[in-house]
């Protein structure tokens, strides 16, 4: 819906429009429906150069209320998965996961996305990949959508890309939304920061000194089982920055060597982090 | 018991900061004691039960997770063949009124009778006291408790946290993992697992 209005929303784009609809082989993005919304596979480039890393993105949109999951759920609820089927020479990777948000009730706490969110995945085309032939890359999509219940969808999705040995042009129709997409990714935390993880019997504390103070940071663990979701996460801001205290997770049995997962802070700025659990500190538990 | 029915009534009534004001159920430690009316219209005490093993089994109709293993036969399957060696199996619907999944007592025996369900008994939970009492996250949450009253087990209902039903044949189900071990005398390998499915929804919810 959105990436087809584009199309008639300015001129270069109207030229483009007008293209493809002459070009019978060229980028074609299928919108499938799940349950209480869309799910479209979308490129960020007109074609696939062989031998280059290319990016394809699932965008889904939602309605009101209704909420899809990130990589670890939380409490309840499960990811999205995909199954790829891809030309010879094509591979995809991990998905990325932008930043999620609390969701649930004060007891139980989920992690995951409303409205609308774009799932980038990295792909790559090997040098071999044939020429002339256009690619077809085709997705199988399952998940779940929730309100106050869940329910089960799943998309059979594909897209053909012309393949040419030139660098790929951007495809101006998905150009915001591939933007607005990285915009939400958690970014590596700056080198100069430094976090620290103690353990003590019942939870874990994160000491971050990044040189300034912070009043407002919520931690996403990427692993489940690891921490309490619910647990309210009490933080002590410093004068270099802050201690997050991080209740453990009645299911967390043996000991963890590192915590990782997403630092949120105020403004929408959010970081990857991967902290070693201190020596000293799991000595002392 | 009088200290436990203050703590039931405190419970009722603040099912917000239920689970943080008391601890909940723990693998290793007592199991909390509750009375709850079933839908069958009795009542049900678990004190009267030690003695025996006591399968605790969260559950939601509208839920896709426990979809999958009634739709299946599996949780059928389950309670009969667990019940015919001597377990008690509680069905436990935790839903506030107003939240989906709420049923009332003649809903429940019409499911039951639908589905060829046989727990001992459904449990009708619509405060959330009985769900508090034991951190009930998700159904269908699993508990399983010995003779002694004991929590053995808390978590999935078994290794494959998804609503498609081609994964229960080849999931390795916890809790007759745990009954088959505990009977045979032998530590239960597996006691704590993340709960799959969908959350419960007590009364705390805002919506």
């Amino acid at each position: 819906m959105l990436v087809r209005r584009a199309i008639f929303g300015f001129s270069p784009a109207l030229a483009l429009g007008f293209f493809l609809l002459t070009c019978a082989t060229c980028t074609r993005a299928e919108s499938a429906a799940i349950p209480h919304g869309t799910l479209e596979l979308v490129a960020e480039n007109q074609w696939i150069a062989a031998g280059h890393d290319f990016n394809l993105g699932l965008h889904f949109e939602l309605e009101s209320g209704w909420h899809i999951y990130w990589i670890n759920p939380g409490d309840s609820g499960e990811p999205p998965r995909v199954k790829w089927e891809l030309p010879a020479g094509v591979t995809a990777g991990a998905l990325q996961w932008p930043t999620p948000r609390r969701l649930g009730t004060p007891s139980i706490v989920d992690f995951g996305y409303q409205d609308a969110v774009t799932l980038i995945v990295p792909m790559h085309a090997k040098r071999n990949l044939g020429l002339g032939e256009p690619a077809k890359i085709a997705a199988q999509v399952k998940v779940l959508v929730c309100r106050e219940m869940c329910i089960p969808g799943s998309a059979q999705l594909s897209l053909v890309l012309p393949v040419k040995t030139e660098s790929p042009a951007p495809d101006a129709r998905t150009r915001n939304l591939f933007m607005a997409a990285r915009k939400s990714l958690p970014r590596p935390a700056p080198t100069n920061w430094k976090f620290n993880l103690d353990e003590e019997k019942d939870s874990f504390v994160l000491t971050a000194n990044v040189g300034h103070e912070i009043t407002q940071a919520n931690f996403f663990p990427i692993a489940e089982s690891q921490i309490s979701n619910a647990a309210a996460q009490k933080l002590a801001p410093s004068a270099a920055g802050f201690r997050l205290t991080l209740q453990k997770s009645d299911q967390l049995l043996k000991p963890i060597e590192r915590l990782k997962g997403v630092l949120a802070l105020a403004d929408g700025r959010a970081y990857l982090i991967d902290v070693l659990v201190s020596k000293t500190g799991a000595a002392k538990s | 018991m009088k200290r436990l029915m203050l703590y039931s009534i405190l419970i009722a009534l603040l099912p917000c900061t239920a689970a943080k004001l008391f601890s909940a159920a723990k693998v290793g430690e007592a199991a909390p004691e509750f009375t709850a009316t079933a839908s069958d219209g009795k009542s049900y005490r678990l004190a009267d039960y030690r003695g025996k093993y006591v399968v605790l089994e969260w559950h939601n109709n509208g839920c896709p997770y426990v979809g999958k293993h009634y739709k299946s036969g599996n949780m059928q399957r389950l309670q009969k063949e667990w019940i015919g060696r001597g377990v008690a199996w509680f069905t436990i619907l935790s839903s506030a009124p107003g939240q989906q999944g709420y049923v009332t007592a003649s809903e429940e025996n019409e499911y039951v009778r639908k589905m060829q369900a046989a727990p001992t008994a459904a449990l009708l939970d619509p405060t959330g006291q009985v769900g508090h009492l034991y951190d009930a996250k998700t159904s269908p949450q699993m508990i399983v408790i010995n003779p002694q009253g004991v929590v053995i087990y808390d978590g999935a209902i078994d290794d494959k946290p998804t609503t498609d039903l081609e994964d229960v044949p080849g999931a390795t189900n916890y809790v007759s993992l745990a009954l088959e071990q505990a009977m045979a005398g032998k530590q239960v390998a597996t006691t704590t697992t993340r709960p799959y499915g969908c959350s419960v929804k007590y009364g705390d919810r805002t919506r």
